[in-house]
C-alpha cells in the first residue's frame, strides 16, 4: 500500500513538471501570439494611417491640380483681346496705320534662313552598360574583392 | 469507484468527438480548397464577383479634356471647374444666417435662398454653376447640410471669339461642331478606371493621368478678331442678314481666320434656340456664287485652251441655248470684248459664249478640278460639299452649261469658293484647306505639313487670271477694293437668292474674294453678305475687302511692293507670316 502510494506520488510528480511545462510552453506561445498580434496591429495601422495620408495627399494634389486649371482659364480670359486691347487703349496706344510703319531694308534679310549651328563633332564616348546584375554575379564580385585585398602586414 | 465513471466515460468517447471535429473539419477544409480549384468559369467568375463587391468598387473617370490654342498658344478651350451647391433643409439651425451667407456668394436672391433652405423637401439645389471661386467661399464656410459637389467644365476664353470653328463641348462631356466634334477622340483622351478599396490598409491606386491631347490650330486670334470686328461691323451697316470672313495663307492652306455671322458664346450654347447658329456656315452655308464664278470659268477655258488672252467675242447684249436666254447685268451689248473685259464688266454673256464655246465635258471637268461640288475635306465637323448638276445627272439640263458659267444654277460653300481661288493665287497648286497646326502629347509633338487638292491649272494659266483680276479690281471698282503701295487681285460677286419659285426680287448675296500682294500672294479674304441694304457686290463687298487688308498687312507684316521688291532685289527675302 505504502509503495503504491509512493509510486502514486512519483508520477504525480513527474505529471506535475510535464504540466508545468506545458503550461510555460503555452504561455510562451500565447506570449509570442499576442506580441506577433500587436506588431501585426501596429504594422496594419500604420499602414492604414499612410494609405489615408496617401489618399489625402493625391485629393489635395488634385484639388490643386484643378484649382491650376481655373487659375490658366482665368488667366487666359483676362488675355483675351478686346480686354488687352481696351487695356491699351486705357494706356494711350492705338492701332497703327499703315503709314506710320516704316520699312528698313537690310541687304540680303532672309527670314526663312536656317541658321547654321556648328557642328559638334562626337568624341569618343563609351556607351552606358545596362544593368544585368545578379545576387549570385553579386555575391561572386564580393568574394573576389575579398579574396584581392592582401592578408593583414602582408605590405611594404 | 462512482468518481472514476464519467472520466472513463469520457476516455472512451472523447476520440470519437475528436475524430468527428476532424472530419468535420477536414470536410470544410476540403470544400475551401476546392474553390480554388474550381473549374466551371461561370462559378468562378461569379465568386470573383461575390469577393470584389464586397471590398473594391470600380470608379469610370473621364480624362481631363486635352486643351486649344491658337497659331500663338493663346488658350481658345480649356478646362475649368463649376460647383453645384445644394443644401438639406431640415440640417439647417440657422435658415436666416445660412441664406444671407450663402446668396451673398452666390449672388443669389436672399429671399429665394431664405425659401428654399426653409422648404419641407429632403435637399434643394441652390445653383448648378457656382464657379470655382463661389464654390471655394461656400466650402470654407463649413455650414452642417451644404453640399458641394464640383464639377468639369468646358471654358472657351476668348467668349464668342471663333465658336463655330472651335465647337463646344455638350453636357456629356463629348465635343460637338467644329474642332471640338472632328477631333474629340483626340482632344477626350481614354477614360480611366479607379479601383476604390473599403479596405483601410490597401494603399489607394494613383494613376498616371491619361488626358486628352492639346491641339494648336493655323487660326490667328488677332486676324480672328480683326475679321469677326469688321464683319459684326459691316452686317450693322449693311443692314445684312448674315455673313462670313474667311483668310487663308494660299501657300500652305492654312485657315488663319474663319468668322461667321450671327455667332453664339460656347460657355452658354445651351442658351441657343437656333440649331443653325451652332453649325459653322463658312463650311456649310451654300450660296450661288455669282460673278465670282467667271473667274474659274476664264481659268478652265485658257487651261484647256478654248480661249487664249487675246481672243474676243462679239457681245450683242443676250446669249440664247438650252431654252434660255441670258443678259448682261446692264442688259446692253457690249461689242466686241476682250476676255479680261468680261471680268471687268462682269459680263454674262461673255462668261456664257466661253462656256458654249468649251462645251459640258470640258467645262464641267474643269470646274471639278476646282473642287466645285466636292468637299474640300477641311477638318471641321459639318461640311457639305455643294450643289454642281453635270451632265448625266437627274437634274441636269443644257441652259445649266451657260447659266453655271456666271454662278446661277450652282451652289458653294465659302471655303470651297475660296479653296478654288486659293489655286489661282497659289500658281495653279491648291492647297488642302486645314485648321490643324500641331498636336501636342505630352512631350510628343505631331505637326501637319501641307498637303495638296491637286494642281486644275498651270502655273502660266494661274498668272494670266491673276493679271486678269487685278486689271478687273482697279478697273472695274472704282478703287473700292484698292490699296495704296500695293498690287491687289480681286473679284466681287452679285448673286440673286434663290427660291422654291425663282429668284427673290430686289435682294441679293454679295461676296468678294481678293489676295495680295498680287504677284505673290500671302494671303486671300472671302468676304460674304446676305440680303445687304445695297445690291452689287462690289459696292458693299469690296470697301469691307479694303478695310481687313489695310490691317492685315500690318498683321502679317506684308511690305509694300516697292519695298518688297528692293528686298528681294537685295537679296533678301519677306516673311509674311512669322511664326
Amino acid at each position: 500500500m505504502r509503495q503504491g502510494v509512493l509510486i502514486e506520488h512519483a508520477l504525480r510528480r513527474s505529471w506535475r513538471r510535464q504540466r508545468q511545462a506545458v503550461v510555460l510552453a503555452t504561455l510562451g506561445l500565447l506570449l509570442a501570439v499576442i506580441v506577433g498580434a500587436l506588431v501585426y496591429l501596429s504594422q496594419a495601422a500604420l499602414d492604414a494611417t499612410t494609405g489615408r495620408q496617401l489618399e489625402i495627399l493625391i485629393a489635395e494634389r488634385n484639388d490643386l491640380e484643378q484649382l491650376n486649371e481655373s487659375l490658366r482659364a482665368e488667366i487666359a480670359s483676362l488675355r483675351s483681346v478686346p480686354r488687352l486691347r481696351r487695356r491699351a487703349e486705357e494706356l494711350g496706344f492705338r492701332l497703327a496705320s499703315p503709314e506710320d510703319i516704316d520699312y528698313v531694308i537690310v541687304d540680303q534679310y532672309n527670314p526663312r534662313r536656317t541658321a547654321e549651328a556648328p557642328q559638334i563633332y562626337s568624341q569618343q564616348t563609351t556607351p552606358a552598360a545596362d544593368y544585368d546584375e545578379t545576387l549570385a554575379g553579386w555575391i561572386q564580385q564580393q568574394l573576389d574583392a575579398f579574396n584581392r585585398q592582401p592578408d593583414a602586414g602582408e605590405g611594404e | 469507484m462512482r468518481r472514476n465513471l464519467p472520466d472513463d466515460t469520457l476516455r472512451q468517447r472523447l476520440p470519437f468527438v475528436i475524430a468527428g471535429l476532424l472530419l468535420v473539419s477536414l470536410l470544410l477544409l476540403l470544400r475551401l480548397v476546392s474553390f480554388q480549384f474550381q473549374l466551371d468559369p461561370a462559378v468562378t467568375s461569379y465568386l470573383e464577383s461575390v469577393r470584389e463587391s464586397g471590398y473594391q468598387r470600380t470608379l469610370r473617370q473621364a480624362a481631363v479634356r486635352g486643351n486649344i490654342y491658337d497659331r500663338d498658344l493663346q488658350a481658345m478651350a480649356v478646362n475649368s471647374l463649376e460647383y453645384r451647391v445644394g443644401i438639406s433643409p431640415n440640417l439647417v439651425s440657422q435658415p436666416r444666417e445660412t441664406a444671407i451667407r450663402l446668396a451673398g456668394i452666390m449672388g443669389l436672391d436672399e429671399l429665394d435662398t431664405y425659401n428654399r433652405i426653409t422648404s419641407e423637401v429632403p435637399w434643394v439645389l441652390l445653383s448648378a454653376g457656382a464657379s470655382a471661386d463661389q464654390g471655394r467661399q461656400v466650402a470654407e464656410l463649413d455650414l452642417l447640410g451644404v453640399t458641394i459637389e464640383p464639377r468639369p467644365r468646358r471654358f472657351y476664353p476668348q467668349g464668342s471669339m471663333a465658336a463655330q470653328v472651335v465647337g463646344f463641348v455638350g453636357g456629356d462631356l463629348q465635343g460637338y461642331y467644329g474642332v471640338e466634334g472632328f477631333y474629340d477622340g483626340q482632344l477626350a483622351g481614354r477614360e480611366q478606371e479607379q479601383m476604390l478599396s473599403n479596405i483601410p490598409f490597401d494603399v489607394p491606386e494613383d494613376h498616371d493621368e491619361d488626358r486628352g491631347s492639346d491641339i494648336v490650330l493655323t487660326i490667328d486670334r488677332e486676324i480672328q478678331y480683326l475679321i469677326e470686328s469688321e464683319l459684326e461691323r459691316s452686317v450693322t451697316l449693311t443692314e445684312a442678314a448674315r455673313g462670313n470672313i474667311l483668310v487663308m495663307d494660299p501657300r500652305s492652306g492654312e485657315m488663319l481666320a474663319m468668322a461667321s455671322w450671327p455667332t453664339f458664346d460656347p460657355n452658354s450654347w445651351y442658351d441657343v434656340r437656333d440649331d443653325t447658329l451652332l453649325q459653322n456656315s463658312a463650311i456649310n452655308g451654300l450660296f450661288e456664287p455669282g460673278s465670282l464664278m467667271q473667274v474659274l470659268t476664264l481659268a478652265v477655258a485658257l487651261e484647256r485652251g478654248a480661249f487664249r488672252m487675246d481672243d474676243t467675242y462679239l457681245d450683242r447684249g443676250y446669249i440664247e441655248a438650252g431654252g434660255v436666254q441670258v443678259q448682261n447685268w446692264d442688259r446692253k451689248a457690249h461689242g466686241v470684248v476682250d476676255l479680261t473685259t468680261v471680268l471687268v464688266e462682269t459680263l454674262n454673256v461673255g462668261a456664257a459664249t466661253i462656256s458654249m464655246q468649251m462645251g459640258p465635258a470640258t467645262f464641267y471637268s474643269g470646274l471639278r478640278e476646282f473642287g466645285i461640288g466636292e468637299p474640300t475635306g477641311i477638318d471641321l465637323q459639318g461640311e457639305l460639299p455643294g450643289i454642281l448638276f453635270v451632265p448625266g445627272d437627274e437634274d441636269y439640263n443644257d441652259s445649266l452649261l451657260l447659266t453655271n458659267s456666271f454662278g446661277q444654277g450652282v451652289a458653294v460653300t465659302p471655303l470651297q469658293i475660296l479653296t478654288a481661288f486659293s489655286a489661282i493665287a497659289n500658281d495653279g497648286l491648291m492647297m488642302q484647306p486645314h485648321v490643324f497646326r500641331r498636336l501636342l502629347d505630352g512631350d510628343e509633338v505631331r505637326a501637319s505639313s501641307p498637303s495638296t487638292l491637286g494642281r486644275p491649272i498651270s502655273s502660266a494659266t494661274a498668272r494670266q487670271v491673276t493679271e486678269m483680276m487685278v486689271t478687273a479690281l482697279r478697273e472695274g471698282m472704282g478703287g473700292r477694293a484698292d490699296l495704296p503701295g500695293y498690287t491687289v487681285a480681286g473679284m466681287a460677286g452679285t448673286a440673286q437668292v434663290p427660291t422654291t419659285l425663282g429668284y427673290e426680287a430686289g435682294t441679293s448675296i454679295v461676296s468678294f474674294i481678293g489676295f495680295l500682294p498680287a504677284d505673290d500672294p500671302r494671303v486671300i479674304v472671302f468676304i460674304r453678305l446676305d440680303h445687304p441694304n445695297e445690291y452689287w457686290g462690289a459696292a458693299v463687298a469690296a470697301p469691307v475687302f479694303q478695310r481687313l487688308a489695310e490691317r492685315l498687312v500690318i498683321l502679317l507684316n506684308i511690305p509694300p511692293d516697292d519695298v518688297r521688291r528692293e528686298l528681294i532685289a537685295s537679296g533678301g527675302a519677306v516673311e509674311a507670316i512669322q511664326h
